[in-house]
């Protein structure tokens, strides 16, 4: 029972802190540009088809790692530059054009790649025991690598000069164009950011189990509820968010059923769509 | 009568002659179109007449069809019984859907909109002894309307599915350009100007959900029992079908319900000429036909980045005339309110939309009301 229940945290841990890197992109390009992005699920799908890919070409893993950042990154700029920016106070728009590319890539990706799953390559092989539980080094290593990434973003918003514009956009775009703050850099920034991160939790989740071209759904489905659970536009509220949902999510389907996946997280998000809409963080940049 | 309603007329009567030159297979094709159309008038009564927009339309559709569906496998219902019964349920779904969008707005609704036919598909993944799972009830299981079968009855199929269309069309057409319609025009430009007039918003937006999502159901719910459909969440309640209702309702002209009936059935012939392109793309060596839906995502970004304001207002060239009908005010050029500015009477409906979209977004991440 002991070990169950630590399994069960064990996975959570790590799970919440992948979401947690998607659910961040997410809520940096809605609190930024006021769009939400639809198409952040196809970065993930980049993320894990671009290791797979680099490692496949004898990249090996320093390739993958960088396949899976830079790829969804570019796509992410691209995006922006193309798209996005043309109906950037069109917010429907935005979402409908997004939705309609994400299906593009996973098409794309589909028929480039087959809809078998593929194995997309681990960061570490091995195991070591934790308690009297084992772990996979692959797993630690993305836990620590999800937590360096958050905490990074967090200094880098926080205490660098691009980072802090980024803030001041979000608070204000009006006032941070006032200040000299191009808000179509800023704008750009983000989607690359968002696209970066996605692709790095694309790598790591296809490297715990396979990756297949509609991979990036489910997350994308789970950082709505994150986003809206944290409050939208907060980090600092998509990591607490990203926990609760992902404790949520695994127990559910560890202790209740696996045919329930996804309908607990949607669950909450009406319900915090209902009773409280700004969700638990408020808007913490605007503050 | 002015000659857009004479070709309208004109129109229809084409379309009950055109069996006469249509293969079979064509006049399923057909069919499939026209409640596709619709689905898609279904989402521009509610979303492009009171701008509440929904991204998940599918879950009226779902839930018309698979009320009928099961009531007739299940239980022997005859589907002239069961398909009021799917409507009724579908209402009902309106209603709860319809009571947040009283309190959510903007970008908070679009979420709900869209996880909701989520939540369903999971259900009906969850209770798969009930409702079989991502496969859906088989057609087989299913009667087909008045008995009719598959093989030899295309032509029924084809004026039941123009009955319905033309029905469906009247009826919108009806209440939309009525007071009622007037209401839901003005919720989608002014919410707080119809309470100012004495006039309950939230009565008539109930309204616009319950009835869009009773058409919608109807659709639905007649879709499964014939050849152009079976009630699985591909073909009622997944994302694409979702994404394409919205997508043939912009592209024809949000908030004329004649552009997007016309959105919705060259939507669906489009996406069926795709399948018989023989061209094979050279990068990718797959035939054209392999990879409908790329082409036709790819289609639909270039169509909505070109024609943004909607295909048939730009084809016939008639933004001043769609104006002049659907609000009543000058054609050509925005006017010139008292204060020099531009009103915004003269923007169209997506704009209007866009627009409130962007002040909840304002609203919610607090400041920057200056820029209006």
């Amino acid at each position: 029972m002991i070990e169950t229940i630590l399994q069960y945290v064990i996975q959570s841990t790590i799970r919440s802190g992948l979401y947690a890197l998607v659910a961040i992109g997410f809520t940096l390009i809605f609190g930024v540009g006021g769009v939400l992005n639809l198409a952040h699920g196809a970065s993930i799908v980049l993320g894990a088809y671009g290791a797979y890919f680099a490692a496949t070409q004898g990249l090996g893993i320093p390739g993958a790692v960088a396949a899976a950042v830079v790829i969804p990154a570019v796509f992410g700029a691209v995006m922006y530059l193309t798209i996005i920016r043309r109906f950037e106070h069109e917010p429907i728009m935005v979402m409908i054009l997004t939705l309609v590319v994400s299906v593009a890539i996973e098409q794309v990706v589909l028929k480039t790649f087959g809809a078998q799953p593929v194995a997309v390559p681990q960061f570490f092989s091995g195991n070591f025991s934790l308690g009297a539980t084992n772990v996979q080094a692959n797993q630690a290593a993305i836990f620590v690598l999800s937590w360096a990434l958050i905490i990074t973003l967090f200094l880098f918003i926080n205490y660098t000069k691009q980072g802090k514009a980024i803030l001041a956009t979000s608070m204000s775009a009006k006032g941070a164009s006032l200040m000299g703050i191009k808000s179509s850099r800023i704008n750009l920034t983000t989607w690359i950011i968002a696209g970066a991160l996605a692709g790095v939790a694309g790598m790591a989740l296809g490297s715990q189990l396979t990756a297949n071209y509609h991979l990036g759904r489910n997350p994308l489905v789970l950082s709505f509820s994150i986003v809206v659970l944290g409050g939208i536009g907060s980090i600092r509220g998509s990591v607490l968010g990203a926990y609760l949902i992902g404790f949520l999510e695994v127990g559910v389907v560890e202790f209740v059923s696996s045919d329930l996946t996804g309908i607990a997280p949607l669950v909450v998000l009406v319900l915090v769509l209902l009773v409280k809409p700004e969700g638990l963080y408020g808007r913490e940049l605007a503050e | 009568m002015s000659n857009r309603h004479r070709a309208g007329l004109v129109g229809l009567v084409l379309l009950a002659g055109l069996p006469a030159v249509l293969e079979p297979t064509m006049a399923l094709t057909f069919a499939g179109a026209y409640f596709f159309g619709v689905y898609a008038m279904s989402w521009d009564v509610v979303s492009g007449y009171t701008g509440q927009i929904s991204f998940g339309h599918g879950l009226f559709f779902g839930v018309g069809g698979y009320t009928s569906a099961l009531l007739n496998a299940g239980y022997g219902l005859d589907p002239v019984l069961s398909i009021p019964v799917g409507v009724l349920l579908a209402a009902v779904a309106g209603i709860i859907i319809g009571v947040p969008a009283l309190r959510l707005r903007g970008p908070y609704l679009s979420l709900v909109t869209l996880v909701a036919p989520l939540i369903l598909v999971q259900l009906f993944i969850y209770r798969s002894d009930i409702f079989n799972g991502e496969q859906g009830i088989s057609p087989a299981k299913v009667d087909a309307l008045l008995g009719l079968s598959t093989f030899g009855d295309e032509y029924m199929f084809y004026y039941i599915a123009l009955a319905l269309f033309v029905f469906v069309l009247a009826l919108l057409w009806t209440i939309t350009r009525s007071d009622a319609g007037a209401v839901f025009t003005a919720i989608r430009e002014d919410e707080d100007t119809v309470s100012a007039s004495g006039l309950n918003p939230a009565k008539f937006k109930i309204m616009a959900f319950v009835l869009s999502a009773a058409v919608g159901g109807l659709a639905g719910a007649m879709i499964v029992h014939t050849p152009s459909g079976n009630a699985s969440p591909s073909t009622l309640l997944a994302i694409t079908v979702n994404v394409e209702v919205i997508i043939a309702a912009i592209l024809g002209g949000m908030g004329t319900i004649v552009g997007a009936a016309i959105g919705g059935v060259l939507l669906i012939l489009l996406q069926n000429q795709l399948l018989n392109v023989d061209l094979v793309v050279p990068l990718l060596d797959t035939p054209i036909s392999e990879m409908d839906f790329l082409v036709f995502a790819i289609i639909t970004l270039i169509l909505l980045f070109a024609f943004p304001g909607g295909l048939i207002r730009w084809a016939f060239g008639l933004t001043g005339m769609f104006k002049e009908r659907v609000f009543g005010g000058e054609g050509g050029g925005p006017e010139v309110a008292t204060d020099g500015g531009a009103e915004s009477e003269a923007n169209t409906p997506l704009e209007q939309v866009y627009e409130n979209y962007t002040d909840d977004l304002r609203a919610m991440f607090g400041g920057d009301d200056d820029e209006r």
